[in-house]
């Protein structure tokens, strides 16, 4: 495949973007709403919000992924019941202007819906969406994706990536799907140099120097896991309130509830976001509920973004996006409880990996 | 693009109606049902013992039941027509809707989902199945896989628990079980829970199994419980010399998809109906006490 | 928005006006006098429109707002509910509970942006058969007047509106010296209350992670004191955790700004906190943000700690009873009261169209329910399922449903310290949502204040309670 790439100006960019927005895919960006930045279907290029850095409020995964969808439908007739589809899912869209941070989300999402019994409805519509993605010049101030292996210029779940280089942006395929979203709008465009493609590894390594996070080591997560009776986690995790806030805001979260809707004549099973930190998720009917406690709840969270990996090359869920860090009500701050964590458990010398 | 063509619904149930059903106590039934299209039922592949399914109660939602009959399987001609039994009890909202369902009503079916009971490594061993209150309804369709292949296996010693009387499930099918040679059937009630006409054992699970004093060498124990009675038995099961290699359970967990992607069911790195719901006392000490 | 929306979920009452559309309407009436009032409307042969289901309850004290909302969110164009005359309920004093509770849940969704054409209340007694047609008529036609119920959703291509700016001084900024002390006279505090055993435990605040924030933190031990902070970051509202620290120690000391008292009186007024075990730590506080802005509660603030803190702690050092200029209640007015006052100004689908925006970023993180002092039930109405009143799906109905319950299950009691607003990870407008039901509280039944022994509205009535809305 032709990993081809350019140098555009901005004008060029919104020309494109307005091009996409012409054509026959939805194209969703990030627009700002009652002070907001939210990705949202968007009519003309002037609304998107494309910039060298700066997240959105929350991740792009409800493109993919929505908060809410009907997995099957049914009718009651007399005394009989008629299975429906879903509504039909898989419009071609593109997401354009996704951080890195969050198309590595999406990347871990696949993960889960397409391992194993492959979800129908999560594959149309990841097939049938382009992302594109930008790399950020500049961290925010909750940003720490360099700290857990991820990257600023990261390509990890993008089909075509904007690099903003000298006041404009460097542009290059990074997949197939991506090499046809281009097609031949290229033709007009200047071709990278060298120099330009250099650029993403100073890009890398400034942003890497403005997140003032200790990276968090891959060893970790058997000292965690061995650690799961230690003391500590009750203190590190005294404060959280049990909202959901870090799980819905996460670019890589994607537990999710099933519930009937219905009325005398029909209904549907609707599957819509959930999270570990609700005090009821793990709630058995008997009354039995193993993680009882917010503190018990938090600890799952930690653990489930940081251990339980099948082996240690692969990579943290967590992506470093920090919007929990940022948004959590209770000021609770996952990298620093990690990090509190291991230390405790290698004082008390109670973890596996010692 | 359309994949929900190409890629089966996973989500979807298949329509069963109820063919018929027995109350084991006040508030637990055993549900008889068959599935309602023809095309479904030939092409159903059966289960293995262990493996459970989501059952739908359509308006109310869906509820996780083991598969509690003896594993159907296909004779190959289509003429035989699979039935599946799960025994419930009426504990919320789903199971409330349910119990109130009569003969020929609607139901929804997923599965096999979940790993299986490993029945073919335990020929020629002594088994011993405990079951505490519902917890004997994971087991049945191990029981009798096992009781009716008898000759393949050891001595089997099933041992019922309940908290009361009232509350035993599978009553009226002990007779048959223990009416099969090298098969004993050893009922118990707590303290308490006896009626003047019992016969049985009085005494909690695990101290009656101490009290049958069943020598551990190459004995396989496959017990089913709520989460206390399980820490004891385990307890017990240890003073008496047995290896956590030889115990195994099933575990139960919220559960909603049933398939793996929903999260819920993670117990550390392991997703019970993805990895388990079948596992071995020594897999479970490698699991972090989530559960 | 959900693909559930786009597709136009059906069988969840479609409001897309069908063929030749006729209004939904639902009654909600006592057993007792409307529902005996009605069936002698039917006995005596009155004709009235037929667009009118009936939904019969022992009484209008059983009605809940829930009920009015699922409704509408199934669907209903319009809803009346009706019940015994005040002084004749079956129950003696259900209709008069009632009466305050509709008039407030009234005003909220005016509000929110429902077309009071659609929203009715009548006293229908057992002989007022004709009463009871008359209504039905007046109801039927202006809910056919208002037309289908709007969609549930983010409208389409709509520019959004503009709030009017808040304004106010707030209160005097503190130096990077006077700060400084003020750090270090709450760490004297809190280590002198812990050192003599006054209390077991300190509630206050730590530095967090980004630049000038700030997170709960509980110390036990004086040496701990070190660890508490003081800033613009101080935002939570630490009354939440007064009830978990005291399952473990007797009593518990809390830093507190003014405008977290009224969570604490609520607590201490609710049966959820005792007043003699918790001992409050008041602190002289130059406004709270999040952002480069300072919060809009504070714009009217002194931030002068309130009397009743059993500490103060200003500049100047640790006092243990208030200085002379302390406020004596809560303030009057608020910042917030002139965008409210715009909102209201506007046409009810204008408002319609605000309040749905906002509810279609709401993610259901119920970071309101949880950062909010008053919400402490154990189990709360959005996990019920028995039945599911409230939608659990993330889309525009079930939102709806949630915001405006969750706003009315406080109102009357709200202490407008705006956590939730500040937790929305959405930035939806809760803060004018509570303000306004104050607003009305005020307006129809007067102020609550400081007063542990006070009722709140809703639990409360009076005989001449306004019913001006009251067919």
């Amino acid at each position: 495949m032709d990993r081809r790439s350019w140098t555009i100006d901005e004008a060029e960019m919104r020309h494109w973007l307005q091009a996409l927005i012409d054509g026959e895919m939805i194209v969703v960006a990030p627009v700002e709403e009652d002070g907001v930045v939210l990705f949202r279907p968007i009519t003309s290029a002037e609304q998107a919000v494309v910039e060298p850095s700066g997240k959105t409020r929350w991740s792009p995964k409800e493109f993919l992924f929505p908060r809410s969808e009907a997995l099957y439908r049914y009718r009651f007739k007399g005394d009989r019941v008629q299975l429906e589809d879903p509504p039909p899912v898989g419009r071609p869209q593109i997401l354009f202007g996704v951080r890195s941070c969050d198309s590595s989300g999406l990347a871990r999402l696949d993960e889960i819906f397409l391992s194993g019994t492959k979800d129908p409805l999560y594959a149309a519509r990841r097939e049938s969406t382009t992302v594109v993605s930008v790399a950020c010049s500049a961290a925010d101030a909750e940003c720490f994706c360099t700290a857990v292996g991820g990257s600023p210029v990261g390509e990890e779940g993008s089909d075509f990536q904007l690099v903003p280089i000298n006041d404009g942006w460097m542009v290059r395929v990074v997949t197939d799907k991506g090499n046809d979203l281009v097609g031949d709008t290229a033709d007009g465009w200047a071709a990278a140099s060298a120099d330009d493609l250099e650029q993403t590894e100073k890009i890398e390594k400034h942003v890497a120097e403005q997140i003032e996070r200790n990276p968090v080591d891959s060893q970790w997560s058997k000292v965690l896991e061995g650690g799961f009776e230690n003391e500590a986690w009750k203190r590190l995790a005294e404060h959280c309130l049990g909202c959901s806030v870090c799980a819905y805001v996460c670019p890589s979260c994607s537990c999710f509830d099933m519930n009937h809707e219905a009325n005398a004549w029909c209904g549907e099973q609707c599957r819509s976001w959930d999270a570990c930190t609700f005090a009821i998720f793990t709630h058995h009917a008997s009354g039995h509920n193993p993680r009882s406690t917010p503190q018990k709840r938090y600890r799952q969270r930690v653990l489930h973004k940081f251990a339980f990996r099948e082996d240690e090359d692969e990579p943290f869920r967590c992506v470093g996006c920090g919007r929990c860090v940022a948004l959590c009500p209770a000021g609770l701050d996952i990298v620093d409880t990690v990090t509190a964590a291991v230390a405790a458990i290698r004082e008390e010398g109670t973890d596996a990996a010692c | 693009m359309q994949l929900a063509e190409a890629v089966p619904n996973p989500y979807q149930p298949s329509l069963m109606r109820i063919d018929g059903y027995s109350d084991e106590t006040p508030d637990v039934r055993t549900l008889r049902l068959q599935f309602m299209d023809s095309d479904e039922a030939r092409s159903f592949g059966g289960w293995k013992p262990g493996q459970f399914g989501q059952f739908t109660v359509f308006g109310a939602g869906e509820s996780v039941f083991a598969l509690a009959n003896e594993p159907w399987r296909s004779n190959g001609d289509g003429g035989d027509v699979p039935t599946i039994e799960c025994t419930f009890r009426e504990v919320g909202k789903v199971t409330t809707a349910l119990r109130s369902m009569s003969q020929g009503q609607v139901v929804g079916f997923r599965g096999p989902y979940g790993n299986h009971f490993p029945i073919d490594d335990w020929k020629k061993k002594d088994l011993v199945f405990i079951g505490g209150g519902i917890g004997m309804a994971a087991l049945r369709s191990a029981m009798l896989e096992v009781i009716e292949r008898k000759s393949e296996f050891g001595d089997v010693v099933i041992l019922n628990g309940a908290r009361t009387v009232g509350d035993m499930v599978y009553k009226t099918e002990m007779p048959r079980w223990q009416a099969v040679e090298g098969v004993e059937v050893v009922r118990t009630v707590d303290p308490g829970g006896e009626t003047d006409d019992w016969d049985g054992e009085i005494g909690l699970l695990p101290n009656v199994f101490e009290g049958l004093e069943l020598a551990p060498d190459g004995r396989i124990v496959v017990a089913c419980g709520p989460p206390v009675m399980l820490h004891y038995l385990f307890l017990s099961l240890g003073k008496s010399g047995y290896e956590p290699e030889q115990v195994v359970t099933t575990l139960e967990n919220k559960m909603k998809c049933g398939i793996g992607h929903c999260g819920r069911c993670y117990v550390g790195p392991f997703s019970v109906c993805r990895d388990g719901p079948v596992v071995t006392w020594a897999e479970l000490n490698e699991l972090p006490k989530d559960y | 928005m959900s693909e559930l929306e786009l597709a136009g979920v059906e069988g969840r009452g479609a409001t897309s006006a069908p063929k030749a559309w006729r209004p939904h309407i639902v009654a909600l009436v006592c057993n007792w006098c409307s529902y005996a009032g009605a069936d002698m409307a039917g006995t005596t042969r009155l004709q009235y429109p037929a667009n009118v289901r009936m939904v019969r309850f022992p009484c209008t004290g059983r009605m809940s707002p829930l009920m009015i909302l699922r409704a509408f969110e199934q669907g209903a164009d319009g809803i009346l509910v009706s019940g015994c005359h005040p002084g004749d309920c079956h129950y003696v004093q259900g209709n008069l509970v009632a009466r305050r509770r509709f008039t407030i849940f009234r005003s909220l969704l005016e509000f929110l942006g429902i077309d009071m054409q659609r929203l009715h209340f009548a006293w229908v007694s057992a002989a007022e058969g004709h009463k009871w047609a008359t209504v039905v008529e007046k109801v039927t036609t202006a809910v056919g007047e208002a037309g289908p119920l709007p969609k549930f959703g983010a409208p389409d291509d709509w520019q959004g509106l503009d709030l009017p700016a808040v304004e106010g001084d707030g209160p005097p900024e503190v130096s990077s010296d006077e700060l400084a002390q003020l750090r270090s006279n709450i760490r004297q505090a809190a280590a002198d209350l812990l050192s003599s055993g006054q209390v077991g435990v300190v509630v206050g605040y730590r530095a967090a992670s980004m630049a000038h924030q700030m997170a709960p933190v509980t110390i036990t031990s004086a040496a701990e004191a070190e660890r508490l902070e003081w800033g613009s970051g101080c935002v939570n509202n630490l009354s939440t955790y007064a009830s978990s620290a005291l399952e473990n120690h007797e009593r518990v000391a809390l830093v507190v700004k003014t405008c977290d008292l009224g969570a604490v009186t609520g607590l201490i007024r609710e049966g959820q906190l005792s007043r003699d075990r918790v001992l409050l730590i008041g602190v002289q506080c130059s406004g709270v943000s999040t952002g480069s802005e300072i919060a809009a509660k504070c714009l009217d603030c002194s931030g002068t700690p309130h009397p009743i803190c059993d500490l103060v702690v200003t500049v100047d050092g640790i006092l243990e009873s208030p200085p002379a200029d302390a406020p004596d209640g809560t303030d009057a007015l608020d910042p917030r009261d002139e965008q409210i006052a715009h909102l209201e100004s506007l046409p009810a689908d204008e408002r319609w169209q605000y309040w749905q925006r906002q509810f279609a970023r709401c993610l259901r993180c119920y970071a309101c329910r949880a950062a909010c002092p008053l919400c402490y039930c154990s189990s709360c109405v959005a996990e019920k399922h028995r039945p599911q009143w409230i939608s659990p799906a993330i889309d525009n109905r079930g939102n709806s449903v949630w915001n405006t319950i969750r706003a009315f299950h406080l109102a009357g009691r709200c202490s407008g310290c705006d956590e939730c607003a500040r937790a929305c990870p959405a930035d939806i407008r809760l803060d004018l949502i509570n303000r306004k039901l104050a607003l009305e509280v005020e307006r129809q039944y007067g102020a609550l204040g400081l007063d542990a022994e006070e009722k709140t509205a809703l639990v409360d009535f009076r005989e001449d309670d306004s019913e001006e809305f009251i067919l």
